[in-house]
């Protein structure tokens, strides 16, 4: 649950979480793009399947993992928003077992 | 097309990196810096300028010490030197073969000196609940307001110790978030064995008065300030909700949004443990670092470290380090005689022992909340990746286990995609107490490749291939 | 002063094994090891239960072998009831894969010596052209320089730190002690009794076993043995968890139960360095997405050298000294594939003389001439 602090001069940017459209700003990191508009968590835990959200926000907990435009595990709180990104969920392996 | 050899090769743009590429880069040395962030600044400055182009008010926001890294930014931009930022090193060879991920490809470069500038992270709290969602670090929020002007919005505690506490306290009081309560986890015995360094700490003393400023700010928005609190307990389904803590014995709860952790920040070694270098356990504060010289040179050489994964000791102290460091580096490519570079490191020796002065005070003051060193509760998760408690590593000793590698090998602490970042101190914590060894007899760790995951892909395909730039 | 009936020296996977095993018989048994971390063999292995491929130039070996793979469902099923440990065991039969035609022809013809070696002639490996090998695993597209595999219905895998874990407690559980932070110096011989000692305490038993792996060499010099084994490094890679996508087990690849791909391991005569090198890696990583092009999106999270204990043919050394009888010799390659044996058929031979048929083939003198 987080928001924006004051106004944002960067441009509009729209990317797309789980097949739903996100409005962001140029300059943001994806995982705040995402937990500013809604999003509750960003992965499952591996073993349980808990829900997680980000820790650390410097690249170093791996709890913002996510699939970015066909490419898996990427730590999107290092990762800037861009035009027409298209983000998902990662399917955790213990979803599967 | 980029070189394939340099004279440096520096890892991290933080402070610490970026003084010493200009250092180095004016004594006309080749040097190339690498840095994983978008943009040069490490954790202090991070996304300085985008920030002030971006988001005025988070930039009037975040004050004097967050704009003043547009100075060392700037001059940093003004060398010679080769940058690359968003570039990931996943692994350093013996021969300073320096590996590297930058857009979705591994790449390599060598090094005829390296420097190891990773910086810090903040020091994980597990605290049980603490991988709910809605539970963070608390430097990680400031990190936040830095690289995307994102503060928390609900109902806000933050938790702990520490100045980096009492910075984002302070700077989200300013940005009028909701904050419920600061919860100072340290004992009044930490007052006690603090008071003896303060009429050193007092030789600087300007640290003292932002200390006491941060805290007037969070005094004056009305905030609630208890010290000595215990037993912090994180509750929630999906995402947080309440906080149970225990305050002069008696225990309380609150409804809670976010919660901010914060123990204090410790070095990023990674990369000196993955290259070998000789660490050291640093019993004030409660870490492992590379063992130094007096500019920065570790047990390896042709490797030296500069800044905070040397010594957690803040930004004006990772700058001058740095300097020494470029200084020691054009000494041995023989740029500068030695005495040239011996002249050249008073002003920043000098600059390093006024802001040293304060360190044994707030190393005493704010040691780390023994509770989160060594965790109780059997079922708090300490190895966040693969879900590994408290109990089972402290099940892997009753099975044999001597040392951190050896509760590894029974537990898988410390096996995921982290690389051991977030469970490392804690299980050595656990595994040294329930041994009754100090932490630094059960060791940390064993560095091993890679630093941060590469796919198989990205391994199978890292030639000797020429560089893009 | 401590005594015991057997003292075993060494608590990776064949100590442990022997240990449980002479416990159960009635022995009063001590365990003793150095713990020297997480790079032994039996913690740094691949977790394969093994036949195909083994015992080339001595049958005795093979049949062994096969003889372990049979007994290994009820032995891990025991010791799941015993101990509430599960060890992730399974046995779907397993491949060793073919990169390229000579790779394919290559194992073809061992697979035919083998064959006609093998007592009674049912050896029943068989070689598996692309084709045939891709109806086993439909889900799995094959690289295109694969041409085939070798397969056996024996072969399985197990998770060894599991294994190693569930064998510790089974063996607490019969009394048994097993002290982790003993260095073992010196074993001398005394009117029929040893004395080991390490820089604490002295031990004194009827018996000792020496099961450290490559610390046997220079302990059992002192018991009148010269033990030719080396060290040999073998590099592993593991990759993130992901879901379940291979069924069988490879011999240079697996998915494990918790998801993750173990991928490896290397060859290397580089004495005892267990460091990790960028070539093998590379190697590795590569023949596996050569093999399985689906892989080469997965992250390799972890990696590590371990050392092997090979004798100069690589097969088991189980051995009495005649010298200074009571002292016994054990060490194995595959000593995790072996471990039923070694809990169910050693401990008589090291008790009572009592060995299967054979077993003298598995004697030092094998390599006097
Ligand atoms: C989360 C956090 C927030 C902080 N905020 C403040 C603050 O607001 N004010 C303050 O006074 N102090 C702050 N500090 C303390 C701060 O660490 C020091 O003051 C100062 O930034 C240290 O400088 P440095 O150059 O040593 O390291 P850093 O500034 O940490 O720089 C290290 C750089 O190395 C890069 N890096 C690390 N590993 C790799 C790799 N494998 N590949 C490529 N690049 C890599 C990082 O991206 C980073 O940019 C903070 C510390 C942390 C951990
Ligand atoms: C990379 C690799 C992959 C492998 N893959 C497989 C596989 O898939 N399947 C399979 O069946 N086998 C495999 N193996 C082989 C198997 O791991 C070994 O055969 C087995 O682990 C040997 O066990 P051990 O107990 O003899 O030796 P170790 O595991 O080496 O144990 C010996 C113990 O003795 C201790 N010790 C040594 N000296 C002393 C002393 N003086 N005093 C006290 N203690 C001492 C050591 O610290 C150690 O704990 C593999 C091995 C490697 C290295
Ligand atoms: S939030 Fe921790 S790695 Fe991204």
């Amino acid at each position: 649950m987080l928001k924006r602090y004051g106004k944002s001069r960067g441009k509009t940017v729209s990317i797309w979480f789980e097949g739903q459209p996100i409005q962001a700003h140029e300059g943001e990191s994806v995982a705040a793009a995402l937990l500013t508009s809604g999003v509750k968590y960003l992965r499952h835990a591996q073993v349980s399947a808990k829900p997680r959200a980000p820790y650390c926000w410097m690249g170093v907990c791996y709890e913002c993992l996510l699939e970015i435009d066909g490419e898996q595990n990427q730590q999107s709180c290092l990762i800037a928003v861009k035009d027409g990104m298209r983000i998902f969920r990662q399917s955790s392996a213990a979803e599967n077992t | 097309m980029m070189e394939k050899t340099f004279d440096l090769v520096i890892i991290g743009a933080g402070p610490a990196g970026m003084a010493a590429a200009v250092e180095a880069a004016g004594h006309k040395l080749s040097v190339l810096v690498l840095d994983e962030q978008p943009e040069a600044g490490g954790q202090i400055y991070r996304s300085v300028n985008t920030t002030e182009r971006l988001r005025p008010e988070t930039y009037a926001l975040l004050g004097d010490d967050y704009q003043n890294g547009k100075k060392l930014q700037l001059s940093f931009h003004q060398t010679s030197v080769t940058y690359l930022s968003g570039t990931v090193v996943w692994l350093v060879e013996s021969d300073r073969t320096v590996h590297f991920l930058r857009n979705g490809s591994t790449n390599q470069v060598t090094a005829s000196r390296l420097l190891v500038a990773t910086g810090a992270q903040e020091r994980p709290v597990p605290i049980p609940g603490w991988t709910l969602p809605g539970v963070m670090g608390a430097a990680a929020a400031d990190v936040l307001m830095k690289s995307s002007g994102v503060i928390p919005s609900g109902k806000i505690v933050l938790a702990g110790n520490g100045p980096l506490l009492w910075l984002t306290a302070s700077r989200l009081a300013e940005a009028k978030a909701e904050i419920l309560a600061v919860l100072e986890t340290i004992n009044y015995s930490n007052y006690l064995r603090a008071l003896p360094c303060l009429p050193q700490a007092l030789l600087a003393n300007e640290f003292l008065l932002k200390g006491l400023r941060m805290k007037s700010v969070v005094r004056k928005a009305g905030i609630e300030v208890l010290s000595g609190v215990t037993n912090l307990h994180a509750e929630g389904e999906e995402h947080l909700q309440k906080l149970h803590y225990t305050h002069q014995g008696k225990p309380r709860i609150i409804d809670v949004d976010t919660l901010l952790l914060h123990e204090g920040v410790v070095p990023n070694i990674q990369l000196s443990s993955q290259l070998g270098c000789e660490h050291d356990w640093y019993e004030l504060q409660y870490y492992w670092h590379p063992v130094l010289d007096e500019w920065g040179n570790t047990s390896i050489d042709g490797v030296a470290v500069a800044g905070d994964v040397g010594i957690v000791a803040g930004a004006p102290v990772a700058e001058a380090s740095g300097h020494l460091a470029g200084l020691d580096t054009a000494y041995r490519l023989d740029r500068i005689s030695k005495k040239q570079r011996d002249d050249a490191a008073k002003f920043f020796r000098k600059k390093i022992k006024h802001n040293n002065a304060i360190r044994p005070f707030l190393e005493r003051l704010y040691s780390p909340n023994p509770e989160i060193l060594t965790p109780k509760e059997d079922s708090t998760l300490i190895c966040r990746c693969e879900e590994i408690t408290a109990g089972q590593i402290r099940k892997s000793v009753e099975l044999g286990a001597l040392d951190l590698n050896g509760a590894k090998a029974y537990t898988r602490c410390g096996m995921g995609q982290c690389q051991g970042r977030m469970c490392g101190l804690a299980a050595a914590g656990i595994v040294a107490d329930t041994l009754g060894k100090s932490p630094r007899e059960v060791g940390f760790y064993r560095g091993r490749p890679p630093v941060k995951p590469v796919t198989l892909a990205q391994l199978a395909k890292d030639e000797n291939e020429t560089i893009v730039s | 002063m401590k005594t015991a009936d057997i003292v075993v020296v060494g608590g990776g996977i064949i100590g442990i094994s022997l240990a449980y095993g002479l416990a159960r018989q009635g022995a009063s048994v001590t365990v003793l090891d150095n713990a020297k971390g997480m790079y032994s063999a039996s913690r740094g292995n691949f977790g394969l239960v093994w036949v195909q491929g083994k015992g080339l130039g001595m049958p005795r070996y093979a049949e062994w072998t096969l003889e372990a793979a049979e007994k290994w469902h009820n032995f891990s099923q025991e010791l799941t009831e015993k101990t509430g440990n599960v060890i992730d065991y399974e046995q779907p039969g397993g491949f060793e894969v073919c990169l390229g035609e000579k790779e394919w022809s290559l194992r073809k013809s061992e697979l035919e010596q083998l064959r006609d070696e093998f007592p009674g002639g049912n050896y029943d490996n068989q070689m598996l052209d692309r084709k045939q090998m891709q109806e086993y695993i439909p889900e799995m597209p094959l690289g295109e320089n694969v041409t085939g595999a070798s397969y056996s219905p024996h072969d399985g895998h197990l998770n060894p730190l599991k294994l190693l874990t569930a064998l510790i407690t089974a063996l607490e559980e019969t009394g048994a002690a097993l002290d982790t932070d003993q260095q073992v110096e010196s074993v001398a011989y005394r009117k029929k009794c040893f004395e080991i000692k390490n820089a604490k305490d002295s031990y004194y038993a009827k018996k000792v076993v020496l099961a450290c792996g490559l610390g046997i060499k220079e302990l059992a010099q002192q018991v009148g043995l010269n033990i030719p084994i080396r060290p040999q490094r073998g590099q592993i890679l593991v990759t993130e968890r992901t879901k379940p996508l291979l069924k069988y087990p490879f011999v240079t690849i697996r998915q494990t139960h918790e998801g993750s791909f173990m991928l490896g391991a290397s060859h290397e005569e580089v004495g005892f360095d267990t460091e990790t090198t960028l070539d093998q890696m590379r190697n590795i990583a590569s023949h596996a997405v050569q093999t399985f092009p689906e892989l080469s999106r997965l992250q390799l999270v972890r990696c590590w050298g371990a050392l092997r204990i090979l004798t100069p043919d690589a097969k088991p050394l189980y051995v009495e000294s005649e010298t200074c009888p009571g002292a016994f010799v054990v060490t194995s390659h595959s000593g995790i594939t072996l471990t039923p044996l070694h809990v169910n058929l050693l401990p008589k031979w090291i008790l009572e003389g009592d060995a299967p048929g054979g077993f003298e083939q598995f004697h030092l003198k094998r390599f006097d001439a």
